[in-house]
């Protein structure tokens, strides 16, 4: 599928991503297994940012592993852009673009050099790829820095590398796991901006967080994640209704108080 | 993108990153041409420095008393306490032992001590030795002194052999005896006007004969082999955990490009650049040998050339054996979840290696028997066999190249297997103890083909020995009777187990269900005809690569000790064992584990290869390959391990009935002296047909089971 059939698609006004009661445990030594994503179910259009919210060890991590391909469900299903993640994970890696603070460059490779090597694993026809690169590396403002190695980079070009990076193949769905994790104003600068223009031009992003006030000002939905079950879910005008409190904040600890037993359970 | 398009954006990709590391050059590049010519340097300075040692090297020698000194001393022909001793010739004047003792000693200097007040004791002679106060001790007695025909001297030489100056003074001393003793020898019989023939009616001299890989012969092989493994070693660890540590696996891995083309890719990488190390090894090595003059030294001696010619074929050799190392290191090292760890992983697996290879290493052990199919061993002793210039059999070869070839194919497949799984993307130390624990197994329809391919590799050198083994035996039959034994316990019971303790399913492993009846009828017609083409097959064989005598003389023995058994246990252990045994591993368990990851031929492919392989005849392999084929396809196209059963019962049978009871089956025309010759047309063609229609017939049958 093409760049331009994606969007035909994805202008049809169907679902992008569907998480469809997703349950991922992992092995536990005492053999029952751990829960990291329990049930979850939810929907994201094209043009939207969803933003899953969670403390540390909520699940926001392994679901959106799970929505990239990277893990493989323990039962139900994730389907995005059509392509169900067990049956094509490699179709459904073409369609996502996927970020995290973790994401490492290449040490040793230019942005460039990073860029062509990525935009060629995608599939990208080779008449393609470097007209591609040369558009991403103008548009991210990269070419100060384009032919630099790696290693050399500071952190906020090499965020920046990362995020042309996750769009070299165009992809009409973002993965962002935490992507703000750590850096410091500027750098936290591009990156938001960054997003805000790829909503708008259409795409259907996913992020997770747990800066609440980022996710505010961000998401379209938030859906409220904890002990891998989403407790809610809605846009925050939704929320504040539903919770009565005004700031994310207290909404989301409003929504968990509703289970305190399980709050005084953990550790 | 196409498959050759992906992997090679990855190879060119991580290559460069590879090369523009600094580690990788020292390591590959700085380390073989300059090390190696310091080191030969550094050891010809230390071999000079040494014999410069011995020339000033003192001898403290201990006697009885002055008496026994100055005989001592008279024999040596020296004045003084410092005797400069046994310069000049060594050696029979009769001609005997080694032509070698013909060169010239280094000098060497003695000093003589002795009791000066009272004669010293045998006991005191041996304390002088162990306190190293003297190095050599002797002691004389005389018998007719004075008597010139009959006069007997006795001498009693004690010395420490662990001390090198002791036992060097103690065979030059028994050089000096054994010198006098012959020249009074030869003036005795010359006075009684006898020939020195009396009393030497053998002379014999023995010459030396080295070539120039013999020293090289024994070292370079297994330098060139640790070479190529501490090449593979950083691109591993750099291109796997490295890549973990860095944070760029995860990159990778939401790329929409399969686990095994990236480590198809990066081991391409560590191979390439393993053959990159071997072959600077080896040109360093060769030059200095070359350039720096040191073949005379490192040649034992000899003029002989450096075989240059062996060179470029003994690098190709290292290509599978390059490909071999890389993949066990790749898929060590993924299992790392930083650089440091993969270097502590690495260090075993390279003692593990450095067994076998230190057992080829040794200069008793031979091309041959267990040694053919020994990971790494064959390697050393076949590029060993290559220097020292011996003609290797073409069987031989196919033997390393085949079983190395078959191990690396199954580490890349561990590689790939573990380089994809999550517990190697996201570092989670349990995972991988809780992947081999049977509680935490999830049951499964079939093996992985990491687990068949590996289980496998692990077989095929085992199977072989317990082969070996068995063909050592006495009684004949008991080599057929412990192969159909043990062939239920390796071939069934281990991938059994196997199963069981991973929970994965037997029926559908062993693909256990009944088949529709058109493959068992195709499957008769393939196993009957089957027999006219196999024989045809072979006597074209025959032509082109034909069996040595010596083999068909083996064969005549086993056939003559199987005429002897009863027919009964002879169908039984030749037909029916090894249908039932070799169709529950090779087409049940390892296509089972195959079909996984590969497709319809290349599984089918790469079990009938397997299967080959695993009758560890050369001669033979392409028959059973292709029976292979036909079995596969059978178990294939019916999800049913039955039909290739009855094919294989019926092929062997039949093969077997018709060697050994040929002349009763007159119409088959076939006559004990030519069991190569064609078949009567009236029996090829139909017997051609039959197998023809049979595979029709299951090519075109549905697979019910989707």
């Amino acid at each position: 599928m093409s760049g331009k059939d994606r969007y035909n698609a994805a202008q049809t006004g169907m679902d992008m991503v569907v998480a469809d009661n997703l349950v991922k445990v992992f092995p536990s030594p005492d053999g029952r297994g751990k829960r990291a994503v329990d049930g979850l179910s939810f929907r994201v259009g094209p043009g939207k940012i969803y933003g899953l919210l969670g403390p540390n060890g909520a699940g926001k991590t392994t679901t959106l592993r799970l929505m990239s391909g990277l893990m493989s469900p323990s039962s139900g299903r994730a389907i995005l852009a059509g392509h169900d993640v067990s049956q094509e994970p490699q179709e459904v890696k073409q369609v996502i673009g996927f970020l995290t603070s973790n994401t490492g460059i290449y040490l040793r490779l230019s942005p460039r050099e990073l860029l062509f090597y990525f935009a060629r694993l995608h599939g990208l026809a080779e008449d393609k790829v470097a007209s591609r690169v040369a558009y991403l590396i103008d548009w991210l403002d990269i070419t100060d820095f384009a032919d630099l190695r790696g290693g050399a980079l500071s952190t906020g070009q090499k965020q920046k590398t990362s995020i042309a990076r996750a769009l070299v193949g165009d992809p009409p769905i973002l993965i962002m796991d935490e992507p703000t994790l750590g850096l410091d104003v500027l750098s936290n600068r591009v990156i938001l901006d960054f997003i805000k223009r790829e909503r708008d031009e259409g795409k259907t992003i996913i992020l997770s967080t747990h800066y609440l006030d980022e996710a505010e000002t961000m998401c379209d939905v938030i859906g409220l994640l904890h002990d891998g079950k989403l407790v809610a879910e809605g846009t925050l005008e939704e929320l504040r209704t539903f919770s009565g409190e005004q700031r994310l904040s207290n909404i989301f600890l409003k929504v968990i108080h509703a289970d305190v037993p399980r709050l005084e359970k953990r550790p | 993108m196409s498959f050759q398009h992906r992997i090679r954006t990855i190879y060119v990709k991580e290559l460069i990153d590879i090369l523009r590391d600094r580690r990788t050059l020292i390591a590959m590049i700085v380390v073989p041409i300059v090390l190696y010519p310091l080191l030969m340097l550094g050891s010809v300075q230390v071999v000079s420095l040494q014999s410069q040692d011995l020339q000033t090297e003192v001898v403290t020698l201990v006697t009885t008393n002055k008496q026994q000194m100055n005989i001592i001393k008279q024999w040596l022909q020296v004045d003084g306490q410092i005797a400069k001793w046994l310069r000049g010739r060594v050696g029979s004047s009769l001609g005997n032992g080694e032509a070698q003792e013909a060169q010239e000693d280094t000098p060497f200097e003695a000093r003589v001590i002795f009791g000066e007040e009272n004669d010293l004791t045998e006991d005191q002679i041996r304390h002088a030795i162990q306190s190293r106060e003297a190095q050599l001790g002797v002691v004389l007695s005389v018998d007719n002194l004075n008597d010139h025909m009959t006069e007997q001297w006795r001498a009693t030489l004690y010395a420490d052999p662990e001390d090198i100056r002791g036992a060097v003074a103690a065979r030059r001393f028994s050089r000096v005896l054994h010198r006098r003793d012959e020249r009074l020898r030869l003036d005795r019989l010359d006075e009684l006007g006898l020939s020195p023939a009396v009393v030497a009616p053998i002379v014999w001299r023995q010459e030396r004969i080295t070539t120039a890989g013999s020293i090289l012969g024994l070292i370079l092989p297994l330098i060139l082999v640790l070479m190529t493994i501490t090449g593979a070693i950083y691109p591993a660890i750099d291109l796997t955990a490295g890549e973990r540590e860095r944070g760029t696996l995860e990159t990778l891995m939401v790329c929409p490009v399969a686990p095994i083309d990236l480590v198809v890719g990066k081991f391409m990488v560590v191979t390439t650049i393993a053959i990159m190390g071997a072959a600077l090894n080896l040109g360093s090595v060769s030059a200095t040998v070359y350039f720096g003059g040191f073949e005379a030294v490192i040649g034992g001696g000899s003029q002989d050339q450096f075989p240059l010619a062996s060179l470029p074929l003994i690098l190709l050799f290292l290509i599978p054996f390059a490909v071999l190392m890389s993949a066990i290191m790749m898929a060590v090292c993924c299992f790392a979840r930083t650089f440091k760890e993969a270097q502590n992983y690495v260090t075993p697996v390279i003692l593990a290696v450095l067994i076998p290879g230190g057992i080829a290493a040794l200069p008793t052990t031979r091309l041959e028997g267990v040694m053919l199919v020994m990971p790494v061993g064959n390697m050393v002793l076949l590029t060993r066999e290559m220097l020292v210039g011996g003609s290797v059999g073409f069987g031989n070869i196919a033997w390393v190249l085949l079983s190395t070839t078959l191990y690396a194919a199954s580490a890349v497949a561990v590689a790939a297997k573990i380089f994809g799984s999550e517990a190697v993307v996201f570092s989670d130390s349990a995972s991988l103890k809780n992947s081999l624990s049977r509680k935490l197994s999830r049951p499964t329809s079939r093996p992985t083909t990491s687990m068949a391919m590996l289980l496998a590799s692990i077989l095929f050198p085992i199977w072989f020995y317990v082969q070996s083994a068995l063909q050592g035996a006495e009684d004949i039959s008991a080599v057929f009777m412990g192969t159909a034994q043990l062939m239920p316990i390796f071939l069934v019971a281990v991938p059994a187990g196997l199963c069981w303790y991973f929970k994965i399913n037997l029926r559908k492993t062993f693909a256990l269900k009944t088949p529709a009846l058109r493959f068992l009828a195709a499957a008769s017609m393939v196993g009957i005809g089957g027999c006219v083409i196999v024989h045809e097959f072979s006597i074209l064989q025959q032509r082109i690569m034909p069996i040595p005598e010596a083999i068909l003389a083996t064969d005549e023995r086993l056939g003559a000790a199987l005429a002897a058994m009863s027919p009964w246990m002879v169908l039984l252990v030749l037909a029916i064992v090894p249908a039932f045994c070799e169709e529950l591993f090779f087409r049940g368990f390892l296509l089972g584990g195959l079909r996984g990851s590969l497709g319809k031929w290349t599984s089918i492919a790469v079990t009938a290869l397997i299967f080959s392989a695993f009758h560890y005849f050369v001669y033979r392999l392409p028959v059973t390959a292709f029976l292979g084929v036909v079995l596969a396809f059978f178990c294939w196209q019916s999800r049913s391990i039955w039909p290739s059963v009855l094919i294989h019962v019926l092929h062997n049978g039949l093969t077997v009935g018709i060697g050994l009871w040929h002349d009763k089956i007159p119409w088959l025309h076939l006559s004990s002296s030519e069991v190569t010759a064609h078949y009567p047309l009236s029996v090829a063609i139909p017997g051609a047909l039959l197998f023809v229609t049979g595979i029709w017939l299951a090519a075109s049958g549905r697979r019910t089971e989707t």
